[in-house]
């Protein structure tokens, strides 16, 4: 049923945050940019969290929909044409001010745009751009900008877009070709895949431009990301580890985000909603394993295989790697190079670093490299210092897996409600040895 | 006998302490810094009246700067924002333990000693705060179009904020004023900022915001309320991210 009515910008605000809750990135991290002068706002390398939700999310930017109107029908969002919800579209005046007013007062980092598909990919593209260049020239809005590059858009329409953002990303939505088909009808892999080359080959001569002239406008500085969704489609971790890792190789990605499904449509083709909740534990997993692919030179196939292809639920990819490799271990913390030291359960990559410079300067003992930052009780079983292990233990794969479940943190609440209560000894680790490290959003 | 330098707790105080300090000690074992009023008496100790210029504390971070290098400076700087009681003796140490090593800009890599792990680690600190801060003050619309922010941060903090705050928004009147060092950093529109101690400020001038500001809040309140998943609620994560200490301060708490 149509009904118009004049919506207040408080009411607007409202539909249009709701709408874009469930994209994944509130990410301003990966440029660095002075102000000018003339304008207002900045933008720093390591990015800054401005706020937390209730949901434990980082809140950075300004993360809205210019419509939720929508011409697709994909099954999981809440947009979709089928969907009898309130719609409603900002005017780019409207994200203007509302960017300006939230950014002076330190509420956010930038802006985030989305948007659901108005009469045609192009269309719509056209208004982001529109309001991305209001904000940019007339505003001189020097902040971060992330925006959507929507499936289906003219070349040319990125490439202009691309010279106002700091980041793209156009959404995989779904691990594979053949969830997508089911579950978005009206998006082929093809049409997703092709403005993320577009971005990436943009990327790639904007780099040269740059070298050339030094004050060359830059093309998406901060690179581009994708999200797909999790437990939607029956794809395994494996699948959806390999299709990460190809996504980081061919297209030289940013980041890969995972969203774990969250039921907000009743349909055939989606799985029954059930009492568990969105598979968070699944999806802290997938993180930490890209973590172990982005930062710690692991590869898809040393995690997971066609034999098991899931992801162990009681150890993070990394501590499960070690268990079924004890042949590297243990390795002694005052010889072993870097890319060993990485692979050690306990240790991150930036107490790796620690331990490699200061080795240089006297012999690490255990003491030390706790200082350091490195999660002894995790290790203990897979280091020496000096050659000699901290706690006489045994080298033994029931032996390590018992004792690592002993260590008396706490169970994540998935695994609690999956029956595994009586184990409330569970280590979860979450890469925690750094502050900076604590954030997905870096 | 061990000497106790006594200096304020600032900047200048513990940079002019090590200036004194500098000349007579070769060894950490035998001095430390403390802090006027907050003295813990020891028996058998010579305790030296610390004078504190601009001049000396100028001459000690040049010197920092040129020996250890900059980026030691800026975890030696950090650590002397810290609240902590013992950072004045760490930084005095790290700095005498420099001078034994042949390449002295590497000291900050040289975690197994005591008095540098201890800088490494209130530096890391201050640094986490002064990051978290950068995202966490609220600015909020004074009457006259002034953006004022109140913070109350464990470390002496301002002057890692206010250079973020003058790049970002140079165009702006804006003042941040740290409740729990009773200091002030203050920006004009177009000039650089200043910060300003022992100066009481006028609650009345900052208690009238500008018409426009109150809806600009309820906007903000309900954005954060919307952008959150019910499905996915985890307070406890929200509270480590965000420690409840810094939310009587933030509009949208």
């Amino acid at each position: 049923m149509r009904i118009e009515k004049a919506l207040t910008l408080y009411e607007k605000l409202n539909i249009l945050t709701d709408a874009a809750k469930y994209d994944v990135a509130c990410t301003s991290s990966g440029t660095e940019r002075k102000n000018d002068g003339n304008g207002t706002g900045s933008c720093q390398q390591s990015g800054i969290c401005h706020s937390f939700s209730a949901d434990g999310r980082c809140i950075s930017l300004l993360k809205i929909l210019f419509t939720n109107e929508c011409i697709y029908d994909c099954k999981y969002c809440v947009n979709r044409r089928t969907n009898d919800v309130m719609r409603t579209s900002f005017t780019p005046e409207e994200v203007c001010t509302l960017t300006m007013e939230f950014y002076r007062r330190n509420y956010i980092e930038g802006l985030f745009l989305s948007s659901g598909v108005l009469k045609s990919p192009d269309y719509t593209m056209e208004l982001l751009y529109a309001t991305l260049h209001k904000l940019r020239t007339e505003y001189r809005f020097q902040g971060y900008i992330h925006v959507k590059a929507i499936p289906g858009a003219s070349q040319e329409l990125i490439r202009r877009i691309g010279f106002l953002a700091d980041r793209m990303s156009v959404n995989l939505e779904l691990p594979t070709a053949e969830g997508l088909k089911l579950l978005a009808p009206h998006k082929t892999r093809k049409k997703i895949l092709t403005p993320m080359r577009l971005v990436q080959n943009g990327m790639e001569e904007n780099k040269k431009e740059l070298i050339l002239y030094r004050n060359a406008p830059s093309f998406v500085p901060a690179g581009q990301s994708t999200q797909m969704i999790i437990g939607a489609s029956p794809e395994s971790d494996y699948q959806i580890l390999q299709v990460t890792e190809s996504l980081y190789q061919k297209f030289e990605l940013k980041r890969v985000f995972y969203s774990a499904f969250v039921p907000v449509n009743e349909d055939a083709m989606l799985p029954a909603r059930t009492d568990e909740g969105p598979p968070l534990l699944r999806e802290h997993r997938l993180y930490q394993a890209d973590w172990l692919l982005r930062y710690y030179h692991f590869r898809a196939e040393e995690l997971l295989s066609e034999e098991e292809p899931n992801f162990n639920v009681l150890f993070d990819p990394k501590c499960n790697w070690a268990l079924k490799h004890l042949e590297c271990f243990p390795v002694e913390i005052n010889r072993a190079d870097y890319k060993m030291l990485l692979r050690v359960p306990g240790i991150g990559y930036k107490s790796a670093s620690r331990i490699v410079k200061a080795r240089r300067l006297g012999v690490l003992d255990f003491p030390d490299i706790k200082k350091m930052g490195v999660v002894l009780k995790r290790a203990l079983y897979f280091i020496t210092c000096n050659g000699k292990m901290m706690y006489p233990t045994k080298l033994e794969e029931d032996y390590i897996a018992r004792n690592l479940l002993d260590t008396k943190e706490k169970l994540p609440k998935e695994v609690v409600n999956m029956g595994y209560q009586q184990m409330s000894l569970f280590d979860d680790v979450r890469f925690r040895e750094d502050f900076y490290e604590k954030n997905l959003c870096v | 006998m061990k000497r106790i330098y006594v200096c304020n707790d600032t900047v200048t105080g513990i940079l002019s302490a090590i200036y004194d300090a500098w000349k007579k000690e070769k060894n950490s074992e035998n001095c430390s810094i403390a802090f006027r009023g907050k003295v813990e008496a020891e028996l058998f100790c010579d305790y030296v009246e610390v004078e504190e210029t601009e001049h000396k504390a100028r001459a000690v971070e040049a010197m920092i700067c040129k020996h250890l290098g900059e980026s030691v400076y800026g975890d030696l700087y950090y650590a002397m924002l810290s609240a902590d009681r013992q950072k004045a003796d760490a930084v005095l140490g790290t700095m005498l333990e420099a001078r034994t090593l042949s390449d002295s800009r590497r000291i900050m890599e040289h975690l197994s000693h005591p008095k540098v792990e201890k800088v490494f680690e209130l530096s890391r600190r201050v640094g986490a705060e002064a990051h978290a801060l950068k995202g966490f003050v609220r600015f909020k619309e004074l009457s006259g179009g002034i953006l004022y922010s109140e913070i109350a941060p464990k470390a002496q903090l301002l002057t890692c904020l206010a250079p973020h705050f003058a790049e970002r928004l140079p165009m702006e009147n804006w003042m941040i004023c740290d409740r729990t060092h009773e200091e002030y950093a203050v920006h004009e529109a177009g000039k650089r900022w200043v910060l300003v101690q022992n100066e009481v400020l006028d609650p009345s001038v900052v208690s009238e915001v500008s018409e426009r500001e109150l809806l600009y809040e309820k906007l903000w309140q309900g954005f954060c309320q919307t952008i959150s998943i019910k499905e996915r609620e985890n307070i406890k994560s929200q509270r480590g991210h965000l420690p409840l200490r810094y939310r009587p301060y933030m509009v949208e708490f």
